[in-house]
């Protein structure tokens, strides 16, 4: 759910950000239009003080020599540059006195009452400027096809609270947007609830049954789709699981009769006065192997059930160094009671504080770990070698490492650790990795200076 | 010590002639196991492959022992291990294929006396045969007691006393060394680990006997040893525990 209030902060972010961004726009096309028109366009389309300046230089050239009016050249020139499509100058009693492309159907005389209307406003249909040049008047008219004019008029308080009004109208703006952008981002969070629910469930591998209404129905939909479909899998999956790990437990069972004879067959030969001696060994191999199968096949079953989970751990507390100690000794006395003397020498290092650490584990599956690297040892090295196993605590793990001074485990058997079809035989130490992981740890291997490698476990030990 | 020897021949030669029902519905492995026991001087052996056999041969021979696979044709061996012990107190061991724990801590919990999963040693079966029947037969109390005497070299140890005898010199054992000397019998000529030592003497919660344990296990040699700093009974196994030779 986290998620989703980020979804919507974001959201609310981003409509404020488009807000922002729309009145910055807006802002810069109104100043850069503004600037155009006074820039590029103010000789045809004046602004009021630029026309007021053309009339002021027009009415200074406007000259009266015996009650006749006449402008001078530079006043005509002004004139005709300006946008202007006529003009006149009146005197106080109403006569045109002087006149400029003045269209013959315009009256030559006007009262009072029409200069006060026009003045304000048109004359004839043509936009009308008004500059009062000593007696005269001068009346300018502009071409309606281009200028428009119009009177505003405002009452003072209106003027005067123009700020306020303008900071008002923001204001209200900004509340309307904030109400709207809550108010969406409201309902987006309503509607997107549910959704976000039903993805968790299906993080959670939990089944999800959204009702399919509404704005997101057909995601919804979608979703309790992937939910059934995934299902379906996980289901056929664990049947799939369920039935090779009874299947290699069928074929562990099942191999385990035909395998008693053979042991005891063969020991028996073994023992049988009437055979040579070498017909004898033959025989103690063959119950040798026998044994070794039966340690492969009880290892490819825990492995198989550890690898789909069929295992369950049978977790205490117990005592790390104990079970180093136990694993160790068992093995001393095994070679004791097997009678031949032992090349093997263990080196126990476990320092003090790890002493008195306990954890909680399946003791048994951490005694096969730890028998199978020190197995490893033992096996491949039968000339007889040191062998140091220490216990070692790292952050949130416990270290058991096994190193010693016989052949240590070849590249080939590291590289293939995860190699499913490798041929190289290392069930054994891929049950130690099975082991560390469903204890939260793994299996480490840690090269020597002539290539080959000494192996490590872990498991997790929270402190 | 001819004595002794004696006293275990005519044992043994009552062991041997205990009724033993061997129940498997695999006929090899009868016949396999039946020459297993008859090597170890068994003489009385009844075979049974199905449970109803089992029953009419456990009813009409009154076996002594019963070696029972849990897989059989007509009954689950579990089953079949109930109805004979409503009926006697039998000794029972299970012979399974099956090896998972559940199973064998099943059976054990059930009461058998033990559980050996195929495929197995035979010499390993003849062994734990032969330690369920001294369990369960050769046993009235006082005789098991003066069983415990054993002999380091010239020195006599008696557990029930707690003494040890040394040409007609008894010195005492405190009951902690008492203890450790007899856990280490137990498992005589193998290594003891520390571990298992103080939890024998001080229980669960050992941790920190360590020094302790060597203490004691310093003055038991004062006791036993002829020569305790060049000890010849109790040997230290470096970093593990301690180990009794055996003669």
């Amino acid at each position: 759910m986290k998620s989703l209030f980020r979804i919507i902060r974001r959201y609310s972010l981003t409509v404020g950000m488009i807000i922002l961004v729309i009145l910055a726009v807006n802002g810069c096309v109104l100043l850069g239009m503004g600037y155009y028109i006074a820039e590029e366009e103010g000789t045809q389309f004046p602004s009021a003080w630029m026309s007021m300046r053309t009339m002021e230089e027009i009415g200074k050239e406007l000259q009266e020599t015996d009650g006749t009016f006449l402008l001078s050249k530079e006043g005509m020139e002004t004139l005709e540059k300006s946008v202007f499509s006529w003009a006149m100058a009146l005197n106080p009693g109403g006569n045109v006195v002087w006149e400029w492309q003045l269209p013959s159907t315009f009256s030559r005389q006007y009262s009072l009452q029409e200069v006060a209307v026009f003045s304000r406003w048109y004359l004839n249909g043509y936009p009308v400027k008004i500059w009062t040049n000593d007696d005269t008047v001068l009346v300018f008219g502009c071409d309606p096809d281009k200028v428009i004019r119009y009177n505003v008029i405002v009452t003072s308080s209106l003027f005067q609270n123009l700020p306020l009004f303008i900071k008002a109208v923001i204001l209200i703006n900004l509340l309307v947007a904030a109400v709207l952008i809550l108010g969406f981002g409201y309902r987006f969070h309503q509607t997107m609830k549910p959704i976000v629910q039903g993805i968790e469930s299906l993080a959670a591998q939990k089944p999800v049954a959204l009702k399919e209404k509404g704005l997101a129905g057909e995601l919804a939909g979608k979703l309790n789709e992937t939910s059934e479909f995934l299902l379906t899998q996980s289901q056929a999956l664990a049947r799939r699981d369920s039935a090779r790990t009874e299947w290699i437990a069928g074929v562990s069972h099942d191999i385990r009769t035909p395998l008693s004879l053979i042991v005891g067959h063969s020991d028996r030969l073994s023992r049988d006065a009437s055979l040579s001696l070498e017909n004898r060994g033959l025989a103690a191999s063959i119950r040798r192997q026998s044994l070794l199968i039966r340690q492969l096949i009880a290892d490819l079953n825990l492995a198989s059930k550890l690898a789909y989970q069929a295992q369950p751990l049978k977790k205490k507390e117990c005592l790390p160094a104990a079970l180093l100690r136990s694993c160790v000794s068992d093995i001393y006395n095994e070679e004791i009671d097997r009678g031949s003397g032992a090349g093997y020498e263990f080196d126990i290092l476990v320092r003090e504080e790890m002493e008195q650490i306990q954890v909680r584990a399946d003791e048994g599956l951490l005694l096969r770990a730890l028998r199978n690297l020190l197995g490893n040892s033992v096996r491949h090295n039968p000339e007889g070698c040191h062998v140091t196993v220490s216990l070692t605590a790292q952050e949130e793990f416990i270290w058991f490492s096994v190193r010693d001074t016989g052949h240590g485990i070849p590249r080939i058997v590291v590289q293939n650790l995860e190699n499913p079809d490798s041929e190289v035989h290392i069930m054994g130490l891929r049950l130690v990795d099975q082991i560390a992981k469903a204890h939260g740890g793994r299996l480490d291997f840690e090269e020597r200076a002539e290539g080959s490698y000494d192996a490590r476990f872990c498991i997790s030990f929270p402190s | 010590m001819e004595q002794i020897g004696k006293a275990g021949q005519i044992k043994q030669a009552e062991q041997c002639g205990r009724k033993i029902l061997v129940v498997d519905d695999h006929r090899e492995i009868l016949k396999m196991v039946e020459t297993i026991l008859k090597e170890s001087g068994y003489t009385q052996i009844f075979l049974a492959a199905c449970a109803a056999q089992a029953m009419k041969c456990f009813l009409s021979e009154k076996p002594d022992l019963i070696i029972l696979d849990i897989m059989l044709p007509d009954e689950d061996g579990f089953s079949l291990f109930q109805r004979i012990r409503e009926k006697a107190d039998v000794p029972i061991l299970f012979l399974s294929a099956k090896d998972e724990d559940e199973d064998r801590l099943f059976g054990l919990g059930l009461g058998a006396d033990d559980y050996i999963t195929k495929p197995f040693l035979p010499e390993e079966l003849a062994l734990r045969i032969g330690v369920i029947l001294k369990r369960a037969y050769s046993i009235p109390e006082e005789q098991r007691e003066k069983e415990r005497h054993f002999f380091l070299g010239e020195r006599e140890i008696l557990p029930e006393r707690a003494v040890v005898k040394y040409r007609d010199q008894e010195n005492t054992l405190t009951a902690k060394e008492l203890m450790l000397l007899e856990k280490l019998y137990q498992n005589r000529g193998r290594i003891v680990t520390f571990d298992t030592l103080c939890n024998a003497v001080w229980g669960d919660s050992y941790y920190g006997y360590e020094n302790t344990l060597m203490v004691h296990i310093r003055h038991l040699r004062e006791k036993i040893e002829e020569d305790p700093s060049h000890p010849r009974w109790i040997l230290t196994a470096r970093g593990l525990g301690y180990r009794l030779v055996k003669e």
